[in-house]
């Protein structure tokens, strides 16, 4: 009786013990290639509202309050500003932004990274055509839908989202705003 | 009665349509056909390596504790799975994202270590554990493909000019499409399986 | 207030059930009567709470800290697989009422994904103890409601003239659907 336990506790360390070292390996294997991934995903996003730059803006940031601000280079000098913006107003969730501006303070670019709107509806937001909007203005200013007495274009049907993406950028401009006074 | 192995998984004990097996991935993962595709052949991996392994295993593991060594095996398999998908294929591993470490609790996994692998031999398992995970595979990808085609209006991301019918692609959809999928395959099958 | 938002996401908009597509085995398997609804969505609810407060505690000081996150998903299922063991032993010595209603579904929920479900999804969302806590409250609420409605359904489809081709599971599934649409009804309710 005694050995049959012991054999059940031994037979299971033995298979848990090849288990964790296999997960181990494949671990060590993949961790580079998903770290570059990721990355990668989110440098796509900084290029879609950056101008062009050649640093590596998400290692060049600054941090304030505990979010980064990410700079853009070209040559040495500063080009523009990138920084992340969440509202959880969303019709189905969060939505997650990342917004580029200028040396001058005016936006260069909007782009969702993170939503889950209704598809058909709210999933508009994506659009280049909503987004462009928010373009060539200024970083202070407080963006609103139509409805709420802002400028920001609302879809028949879908107020809630491009509420959410108002809400959303006004944050990442609330940073961006630090950042641009940043003195280094 | 090898190729019996392999092909008793495809229809008739197909796992979604059928056995109604792993429904909760075969729902929520089939928006779209390539979506589906790759959730199935995700499973077929786990399915097949842990049938493999667990066949070997089996004169080793004593009786009382397989189920918490099947376990382990299942989800150090998973595991891989998960980080290989997550370097090599990291967009589709986004969008299957929750539904991959689940796998582990996929009932069609652990069914087939118990009833099958744990009896038989490692060529017999290894066909049985291809043959019903290409068999869930075909299930989603069927399912996939209506919930595409009436949802968005395309075909493998290729459109085909029709009007999308939303609904299709939203939760309810799923459960609608299965369901309708579901007594079309009773219809088919009925009375000659 | 923010908790308040938190839990009815997680009941109604984003159910479990209907939204996120997690436990769907017993929602077919178990509603077809509401008394074994009710059974199951106690004792999914209990396990869920019990499972998701012990694994948090482990991934926040050992798996994090010792940088083993890819042991996630085999620590989890093993954590889930020896508590419903140990909950199954427990109520069967100290209440055999409750085990009497429970006990029958204990061994299913090892493999519910609703469990191991809300726990990644507590991991994946950095979620601090509280806020896992109130999220897992109102998923485990959640599951509950749509499993007792569902089976309230399915009774009243049993004395209907259902299609041959459409009897039992089809059926069940295009009731599913159309009540998923009602909880679709919900979403933007947090806002």
């Amino acid at each position: 009786m005694r050995n049959d336990i012991i054999r059940y506790a031994l037979t299971l360390s033995v298979i848990a013990l090849l288990s964790a070292l296999l997960m181990a390996f494949v671990y060590g294997l993949t961790k580079p290639a998903i770290d570059e991934a990721r990355r990668q995903d989110f440098l796509i996003g900084l290029n879609a509202v950056l101008p062009e730059y050649d640093n590596s803006p998400d290692l060049d940031a600054i941090i304030i309050d505990n979010q980064s601000v990410y700079v853009a280079k070209k040559g040495g000098a500063i080009v523009g500003y990138a920084a992340v913006g969440h509202s959880p107003k969303g019709y189905g969730g969060t939505v997650s932004v990342i917004v580029g501006a200028l040396a001058d303070s005016t936006i260069s670019g909007v782009v969702v990274v993170k939503h889950t709107e209704t598809p058909g509806l709210g999933d508009r937001i994506i659009t280049a055509a909503f987004l462009s909007i928010f373009e060539g203005s200024h970083i202070s200013r407080e963006y609103a839908v139509k409805a709420d007495g802002g400028h920001v274009d609302q879809f028949s049907g879908a107020t809630i989202s491009p509420r959410a993406v108002c809400d959303a950028v006004n944050t990442a401009n609330a940073l961006l705003v630090k950042g641009l006074e940043y003195e280094y | 009665m090898n190729i019996k192995n392999f092909t008793d998984g495809l229809i008739k004990n197909n796992a979604v349509f059928k056995q109604m097996l792993g429904l909760c991935p075969a729902l929520a993962v089939t928006t779209t056909m390539l979506n589906g595709i790759a959730m199935g052949l995700a499973t077929t991996a786990v399915l097949a390596g842990s049938n493999v392994v667990i066949s070997a295993l089996k004169s080793v593991i004593p009786n009382k504790v397989r189920i918490p060594a099947y376990i382990v095996v299942i989800a150090t398999l998973v595991t891989m799975v998960d980080l290989l998908m997550n370097a090599y294929l990291h967009d589709l591993h986004k969008v299957l994202g929750l539904f991959i470490p689940l796998i582990v609790v996929n009932c069609i996994v652990l069914g087939r270590a118990e009833s099958f692998a744990s009896k038989n031999g490692i060529f017999a398992s290894l066909l049985d554990g291809l043959g019903n995970g290409i068999g869930f595979t075909l299930g989603l990808a069927i399912l996939a493909a209506v919930r595409e085609i009436l949802g968005s209006g395309t075909i493998l991301g290729v459109s085909l000019s029709t009007p999308p019918i939303i609904v299709f692609i939203l939760p309810p959809g799923a459960f609608l499409a299965l369901g309708f999928l579901m007594a079309g395959y009773n219809r088919l099958f009925k009375g000659e399986i | 207030m923010e908790y308040l938002l938190l839990f009815v996401s997680a009941s109604l908009v984003n159910n479990f059930i209907l939204s996120r597509f997690l436990g769907i085995c017993p929602f077919m398997g178990v509603s077809r009567t509401l008394d074994t609804a009710m059974g199951m969505s106690f004792a999914v609810a209990f396990v869920m709470t019990v499972s998701a407060a012990v694994t948090w505690v482990i991934n926040a000081f050992v798996l994090v800290p010792f940088e083993l996150v890819y042991l996630q998903t085999i620590v989890f299922i093993l954590v889930i697989a020896s508590l419903v063991q140990f909950v199954e032993m427990v109520i069967e010595k100290s209440s055999p009422e409750l085990y009497a209603a429970l006990g029958i579904f204990l061994p299913l929920i090892t493999t519910n994904c609703a469990i191991l479900g809300a726990v990644l999804i507590n991991v994946q969302q950095d979620f601090g103890f509280i806020k896992m806590l109130v999220f897992t409250l109102g998923s485990s609420v959640g599951y509950g409601i749509a499993l007792v409605l569902f089976a309230g359904l399915r009774e009243r489809v049993a004395f209907s003239n259902v299609p041959t081709s459409f009897k039992g599971a089809p059926v069940a599934f295009v009731t599913a659907g159309i009540l998923a649409l009602a909880f679709m009804g919900f979403s933007g309710l947090v806002k």
